[in-house]
């Protein structure tokens, strides 16, 4: 076990932003039934944005909020525009019209910024949280630490905003019966746009936050809205806890299993087979008895 | 001092430093260098590059195009221009296959140049030797770019670049342990980094390796189990991109004030050092498959006075372009000494393959092609280290690999009546 602490360490914050952003996936599943695969190309060009504004100098709050918000406005982009237009079909085509925008923005994203080597810093990697363990020496950075801070405010926000709120209730409805919250007067599209605006936001804390902890790579950062499935599958697509503790269970999984001779080449497999794992439990509890 | 004088020194010291530069930004020079276009049948040379795909591997063949372009501008091939038919394998070993095929039996290409591909050395090389078809590569990466009988690459390769790493973290850090890391890819992954271990295992230096996952998210874990092995160096050989996250994670955990961090060539590339941060400043030392770019040879220099007049403004300036130019040059001198009316595929190899002592100052040492069944003629070179957002050199020149796996090509190299 003292061997493996260090690597629970390092996995923590890689697991907490899998964590937000499965929380990100969920928000916008329970409201509009729409699986969000843009999610992380969203957050890609955020960050090569804040990138970008930081070589120009920009203040670092400048360049996280100009990162979010190119997040925020593209989700909603699409949200308004695209999603309405899908809105009759069923969920399999609407999920897949956001591969479609994910593959558009990533050509896009890379188009722009190219391959050139980046890294993006944030003024929280330098300080750290230091654990003098048996099995070595390890650095826990604030960033990462923020990243778990962060996913269990969001999770708690969001928890809030369905349960105790008129748009939360509004959403929940709409997830129950799309068809007959509307006819009882709910404004579809209004509460669609809460739910784009509130994904769009999380992806693109989350982009900014893998592209520091990860790496600055779009097509990297858009594809890491796998792991982030998984968690949201550990979470059955409903608990937000759940998926918060799938993300963190997954990262800290995915880290230690460096250890495991054989198979640490190929740990990148890790969120598929835990994924795959609740699959194939949830269809064996769904079987009657 | 006569300060009416003032104006005519200033006159004479503009007009040094007129003449000066254009020394530095000379004419390229290229073929038989007359300045008359060439005009006569055109010689057909192919060249199979993974442009499109996860990298732009085409700096080579750019370079290549500038150089043949100079040479067809230049009397060409003693009066005859060069045709040269540059193909995309879209990184693709089938399309590799494909469009290397349509180049040597369709087109009837009489020699290749400035190749660089991850995935055409695998896919072609018996191809070319069945054909009889020669190919000066620009860049190798794979293993089976350097162990093919008519695939001759001009760089060093990943394996020997690592080796001179770990030989240059011994000797100057005195390193007794090292870990080298590198990408679980096919044909690259272990054999990159065994040419370090046989040598450490010959001089009393432990050199382990740790095969990663290039998809992988998760950076720090494996700088963490790099770390807990307790070496002195750490070897990073990897492409450029998957090097700045792992990096960043080693500074993240404080590594680089306990560990020396070296690398293969290809963290020898000009966004690098900017990337990592200054906290690798003067303590990330690399290793050069040739010259360093801003070398101030005259070849060197022609290299860069090629692609000025003769290339576009958007042709990558670096290493691969290097090993491209050098491959085309080392075709057009060969083709030069023929008679251009027995140009044919089989006197073009039977030329290449008597090229003993063909000399550039991009090189470390005389290149050579010779009858061998593989080829790494290149397999010596410098260190540099990064310095503010750029490169400084390591006194101590070019070094040779120490690789036990050369010994066959040190025994061609005897046969040449080569060192």
């Amino acid at each position: 076990m003292d061997e493996l602490l260090p690597f629970l360490i390092s996995g923590l914050g890689v697991g907490a932003v899998y964590a937000m952003s499965g929380v990100g996936l969920v928000v916008l599943y329970r409201s509009s039934g729409v699986l969000n695969f843009a999610f992380g190309a969203l957050g890609a060009i955020g960050a090569y944005v804040a990138w970008s504004l930081l070589e120009h100098d920009w203040p670092q709050a400048l360049a996280w909020a100009a990162a979010v918000l190119t997040s925020v406005l593209l989700s909603l982009a699409y949200g308004r525009w695209l999603a309405p237009k899908l809105a009759p079909r069923d969920p399999t085509i609407r999920s897949i019209g956001t591969l479609g925008f994910a593959l558009v923005v990533l050509g896009f994203t890379e188009w722009t910024w190219g391959e050139q080597p980046r890294r993006l810093v944030l003024p929280t990697d330098s300080l750290a949280f230091e654990f003098a363990l048996a099995g070595g020496d390890v650095r826990l950075t604030y960033t990462r630490a923020l990243g778990l801070l962060l996913a269990l405010l969001m999770m708690a926000a969001v928890a809030l905003l369905l349960s105790r709120t008129r748009v939360g209730l509004k959403m929940r409805a709409l997830a129950n019966d799309r068809d007959l919250s509307a006819l009882l007067g709910i404004r579809v599209l209004q509460v669609d746009t809460v739910a784009w605006l509130l994904s769009g936001a999380f992806a693109g804390v989350c982009g900014l936050l893998l592209a520091n902890i990860v790496r600055l790579q779009a097509t990297l950062l858009t594809f890491l809205v796998i792991p982030a499935f998984a968690a949201a599958i550990v979470g059955r697509l409903r608990s937000l806890p759940a998926t918060v503790a799938g993300g963190i269970v997954i990262g800290v999984l995915e880290a230690m299993a460096i250890k495991m001779p054989g198979f640490a080449p190929f740990r990148t497999a890790t969120p598929f087979l835990i994924a795959l794992a609740m699959i194939l439990m949830a269809r064996g509890n769904e079987r009657p008895a | 001092m006569n300060l009416s004088a003032l104006p005519a020194l200033r006159l004479v010291a503009a007009l040094i430093a007129v003449a000066a530069s254009g020394a530095a930004f000379g004419q390229a020079k290229c073929g038989l260098n007359t300045g008359k276009a060439a005009a006569g049948e055109p010689i057909m040379i192919g060249a199979v590059v993974g442009k499109t795909g996860p990298d732009d591997f085409s700096a080579s063949a750019q370079a290549a195009a500038a150089y043949f372009k100079c040479v067809n501008a230049n009397g060409g091939i003693n009066g005859r221009p060069v045709e040269y038919i540059v193909a995309d394998d879209q990184w693709n070993p089938e399309t590799a296959a494909q469009v290397a095929s349509k180049l040597v039996k369709d087109r009837k290409v009489v020699v290749l140049a400035g190749n660089t591909s991850f995935v055409e050395c695998g896919a072609n090389a018996k191809m070319y030797a069945d054909e009889g078809v020669m190919v000066i590569a620009g860049t190798g990466v794979p293993r089976e770019c350097f162990f093919a009988k008519n695939y001759v690459p001009i760089n060093s390769g990943p394996r020997i670049s690592a080796t001179i790493a770990a030989m240059y973290a011994a000797k100057t850090y005195q390193s007794k342990r090292m870990v080298c890391i590198i990408p679980n890819i096919p044909s690259l992954g272990n054999w990159g980094c065994e040419g370090a271990k046989a040598w450490g295992k010959a001089n009393g230096v432990e050199v382990e390796t740790i095969a990663i996952d290039p998809g992988s998210a998760d950076a720090t874990s494996t700088m963490l189990q790099a770390a807990a092995k307790k070496p002195d160096t750490i070897i990073m050989h990897m492409p450029k991109g998957l090097l700045v996250p792992m990096m960043a994670a080693a500074e993240q955990q404080g590594m680089g004030k306990k560990i020396h961090f070296v690398s293969s060539a290809p963290a020898y590339n000009a966004d690098v050092p900017k990337a990592i941060g200054p906290y690798w400043n003067k303590n990330f030392a690399v290793n050069l498959e040739f010259n360093p770019l801003s070398a101030a040879g005259p070849d060197n220099k022609n290299w860069q006075a090629v692609l000025d007049q003769f290339g576009a403004k958007s042709d990558p300036r670096d290493t691969f372009s290097q090993a491209g130019y050098v491959a085309a040059r080392l075709v057009t001198e060969t083709l030069l000494k023929m008679d251009p009316k027995k140009i044919d595929r089989a006197s073009v190899s039977d030329a290449l393959r008597k090229v003993s002592d063909f000399r550039s100052d991009i090189l470390c040492k005389p290149f050579y092609v010779g009858s061998g069944n593989r080829h790494n003629a290149n397999n010596s070179g410098p260190m540099a280290i990064v310095d503010g957002n750029g490169f400084a050199n390591v006194p101590g020149g070019c070094v040779t690999a120490d690789d036990p796996e050369l010994v066959d090509v040190r025994a061609d190299e005897l046969k040449l009546g080569l060192k």
